[in-house]
Order: structure tokens, then sequence, then C-alpha cells
């Protein structure tokens, strides 16, 4: 398939894509995570599009997703409104912090702690401490 | 600015909602333990008889209420030389499921059936007499493979064993192909009496999870058949009127107690996981991540979701169906605004969307067959890739390359900022 991005034209499998997306997909939605963090490699290392072409379409790509799970998940009962409502407000003012937080602090050392810290909580749900 | 308000507006009506909520949960738990005495008072005639033939233990607590937990001791006298168990149950339901994939013994198939209930007690425990203590260490030595129709047997507590004996259990023949067309499979007929008896068994043990959550060796017998029990319901139990009777031998039981758990604000049940909670402890939790989902830029439901389940006593299917919707919402922000500046290859986009789609049709059926320590187990191997994710994301190489992209970047929205001033011009114009 021809992508075309502000003049630039890529050509890319799409069938290693969508099989990617897949499988992405029943992971994410099973287990109820968003799946940007395995998208964008699979749509710049696998694929081989820059950055910038997959940022915008990698999160549409994900909103279907989320959006079908969404429904499943309500459909199968497995939604708990008051819940739901104590997380989203909660995620949406997170959002709106995030940014001012964001200036100060360089992604570098947050992305190190971070990888650290799951690392941690891996080795806590594996059982291993 | 203006989004902050309207967030924080968002966030206050959420929480008056969840306010008002409470409150008609603490009306309706009222008419429903007004109801219960005339249902005891039905069931008392129809004990009288049995009780003539062997007299019934009598039963009486110390507390009538308590506020989010506590314990109550429970007291009375039942026939000498008797052991004594005391069951406890709340009316309040949960949904339960349990796949069974586990290889039949006799004929050698695997049965691939999903048993799910919607009347499992969001409370259930048996408490034994002081003596069972060694017997239930030995059933938690067992650790995740323990069988609650075993340790029930073992303990002499199946003669107490009657309430969840009794609910609606639905059973679903799932296939490979119904999986893959998102369906729970067809429905078989009803089971028999034992056939749900012990079906039940298997879904108390995916509700509790763990032996000393529904056996606890606390009743102290005298030789005079005076027994007292320490019951403890812990902090984080549903609200409602909880039922307590004790039990001399199988048909031997006493009427059964009621005693009114509260749970005030800001604690709030949460009626389909089966769990009250102080709401500020996932709130923060949730405020926390989604800061730190932000600056690492990889989405919160990663740590999430494994957190949710360690640090509360909730299903897996209700955290990972509850967590996915909340980022609904800022994706579609999102795609709005990269939408502004052009930012959407549309047709890459829809295209893997598609894909995503059908996957995200199958995913959520297949979290119903895993259990919370499959769950757990799978995100201990998805976490460190994602972790190995972050630390490439850090590597000279990938900065090196990611800075050239950024600029481009930033070339790109310059460009994409200027045509729309560009068309902002010519639309005065004309």
């Amino acid at each position: 398939m021809r992508v075309e991005f502000w003049g630039q034209e890529f050509k890319i499998n799409i069938v290693l894509g969508c099989l990617g997306g897949f499988f992405i997909a029943v992971v994410s939605s099973m287990f109820g995570f968003g799946g940007g963090p395995f998208m964008v490699p699979l749509m710049t290392v696998g694929l081989g599009l820059p950055m910038y072409v997959v940022i915008g379409s990698s999160l549409l790509a994900i909103f279907f997703n989320t959006l079908m799970g969404t429904i499943r998940h309500y459909q199968f009962g497995n939604f708990d409104m008051i819940f739901f409502l104590i997380m989203f407000p909660a995620a949406i003012v997170g959002g709106f912090i995030a940014p001012q937080i964001a200036k100060r602090v360089s992604p570098i050392v947050v992305k190190r702690i971070a990888a650290i810290g799951l690392i941690l909580l891996a080795l806590n749900l594996l059982g291993v401490y | 600015m203006k989004r902050l308000w309207l967030s924080m507006i968002i966030a206050l009506t959420a929480t008056l909602f969840m306010i008002y909520q409470n409150g008609v949960f603490a009306e309706k738990t009222k008419t429903r333990a007004a109801k219960e005495e005339k249902n005891s008072e039905a069931e008392q005639k129809l004990n009288a008889k049995p009780a003539e033939v062997v007299t019934a233990p009598t039963i009486q607590i110390d507390k009538t209420s308590l506020n989010n937990g506590g314990t109550i001791t429970v007291t009375g006298t039942a026939p000498a030389g008797k052991p004594v168990y005391v069951e406890i149950w709340t009316d309040r339901k949960v949904r339960t499921s349990f796949f069974d994939s586990k290889r039949d013994k006799e004929s050698g198939k695997i049965p691939y059936i999903l048993y799910m209930t919607n009347e499992m007690p969001a409370h259930y425990v048996i408490y034994t007499p002081k003596e069972q203590k060694g017997n239930i260490e030995r059933i938690k030595e067992k650790g995740k493979n323990w069988s609650y129709s075993k340790a029930l047997k073992d303990t002499g507590a199946d003669i107490a064993y009657s309430v969840p004996a009794k609910i609606k259990i639905d059973r679903y023949q799932a296939t490979l192909w119904k999986s893959i067309i998102g369906s729970r499979g067809s429905l078989l007929p009803q089971m028999d009496e034992k056939g749900n008896k012990k079906r039940s068994m298997q879904l108390i043990k995916a509700r509790f999870r763990n032996p000393d959550k529904v056996l606890v060796p606390t009743v102290e017998v005298s030789t005079d058949g005076t027994y007292t029990a320490r019951v403890t319901i812990e902090k984080g139990s549903s609200p409602g009127a909880y039922y307590i009777t004790a039990v001399a031998d199988k048909n031997i039981r006493s009427q059964h107690v009621t005693i009114e758990n509260n749970i005030n604000f800001p604690n709030i049940y949460l009626s389909n996981a089966g769990t009250s909670l102080n709401f500020l402890g996932p709130f923060i939790l949730t405020l926390v991540i989604a800061i730190f989902g932000v600056l690492m830029g990889a989405g919160g439901g990663f740590i999430m979701n494994p957190l949710l389940v360690s640090l509360w006593p909730l299903p897996h299917t209700i955290v990972a169906g509850t967590v996915m919707p909340t980022v609904l919402f800022s994706q579609a922000s999102g795609i709005y605004n990269y939408s502004k500046i052009k930012f959407i290859n549309w047709r890459l986009g829809i295209g893997i969307g598609l894909a995503m789609v059908a996957g995200g049709f199958i995913g959520p059926k297949l979290t119903e067959l895993i259990t919370l320590d499959q769950f757990k187990f799978v995100f201990g191997w998805i976490l460190p890739i994602l972790a190995a994710l972050m630390f490439w994301q850090t590597t000279p190489g990938y900065i090196k390359k990611n800075k050239k992209e950024q600029s481009i970047l930033k070339e790109f929205k310059k460009r994409a900022e200027e045509a729309a001033k560009i068309k902002a011009q010519e639309g005065k114009r004309l």
C-alpha cells in the first residue's frame, strides 16, 4: 500500500501491519490496556515509517480497538460504572497536569526510571518476590 | 485553562453522582432488612417441626450493625458433643465465572465449558471449629491448586455448605470457532442439584481465591455444647445484610440472625466488582499513573491493570473492562488535535484500525476464560517487553533519529499553521 504524507510517499506492507495490529488488538483488549507502545514500534520498525507519520495514524488505529473493546466489555457485563466514574476524572485531570510537569523533567530520565519500575512490578507479578 | 475547568466540572459531577448513588444504596439495604425480618418469621414456622426431633443450635450475636466491617462474637448452644460450624453470607450478589479447561480424568477429554453465575454472594465464609486449624494450614500449603470441595470434606465443613449450592449457574460450551466470532458458546441445559453444588464450589474458589478467605477456624465448642465464634467481616466487604447461621450437622442448623454492614462515604461499593473501597485510593492511583503515562509516552493501562488487581480484591474482568474506556476520551481528543494539523493518514489509520476492530471484538471474551493468576502472569511477561522498549527509546541511536524526526515534525507543524493562516485570509477576502 502507498501512504502519502505531506507530499512524501512511503510503500508499506499492509498485510504485516494488519496482522500485527490484529494480534496487538486481541491482547490489548483482553488485558485492558491501550497498545500504543507496541503499535508505534510495529509501524516504525515493522513497516519502516518515520515517527512523524506514525504518531497520529497509530492513535487512530488504536482508537478503533479501544472503542470496540469497550463495547464488548460492556456487553459481557465486565464494566463497573462507579469504578469508571472514580478513574475517569482522575485520568482527565492527570492529562492536564502532566504537560506542566513534562516541561521540567527530562524524558530520558523518566523512561529509564519507568523501565526499572516496570521490571520490579513484573517480578512482583511473577511471584519472584 | 478553559479545559482545566471543564475537567474539574466533570470530576465534581462524577463525585456528586457517587455520593448520590451511595445514598440510594443505603436506602435499599434498609428495606431489604425489613423484608428479611418477615422472611425469618416464616422460616421459624417451617423450622419448628424438625426442631422437635433434634434440638437445633441456638444463636445470638453481640451486635446488630457494623461500620465498614468489624468483628462480631457469635454465641449459642448446640447439641453436646457435636462440632459447630458457622455459615455467613450476604444477599449482595456478584457475577463470577470459571472456565473449565482441565482434562477430565475419566473421559480424557478437555471440556472447555464456561460456568457463570450472577448470584454468587459477595461475602461467604464458613467458620470451622478451632481444631481444624491444622487441616486448613495443610490446604494452604497446596498453593494455587487447592480444591474447595476437598477442603470442605477435610474440615467437615461440607455439612454447613448450603447457600451457594443453590445459586443459578449457566454453562456455555465454548469452541474455538465460537471464540473467534466472539460468542460465549452455546448455552447448555441446567445441571441437576448435585452438579450445581459441585460447580458452585469451583465458582467459590474462582471468586474468593484463597482458602483462608472462605474457611476460618475460630469456633470454640465446650463439652456442654455451648459455642463461641469470632466472626470478622473485613473492611471492603459489601454493604447490606449479612446472615449468620450455626450448623451442628446436616439439616441441624439454627435460624439465621441478621447483621447490617454500613458503608459510608468515602467508601463506595462497586456492585459489579463486589468490593467496597475508599474511592480516594483508585482516584489518586489513576491520577499518578495518568501523569506518569504521559511523561513516559506510554499508556497507563499497562501499569494500572496489574496494580489494581494487586492492591484491591477486584476481579480482573471488571478491571480490564473498566480501565479501557477511561482512555477513550483522551484518544479521541488526540485524534482531533492531530487531524486539525492534518497529521493523520486516514487510509493507513483506518486500514490497520479495521484489523484492530476485529481483534478488539475477540479479546474481551477471552478475558473471562483466564484466571486472575494467569492475568497477572501475562502482565509479568508483557511489562519487561515494555521496559525494554522504554529503555530502547533512551539509547543514543534512537535519540539521534528521534531528534531528526522531531525537527521534521516541527517543520511540518509550521507549514500546517501557515497553510491554515492563508486559508483564513482567503476566507476573509471572499
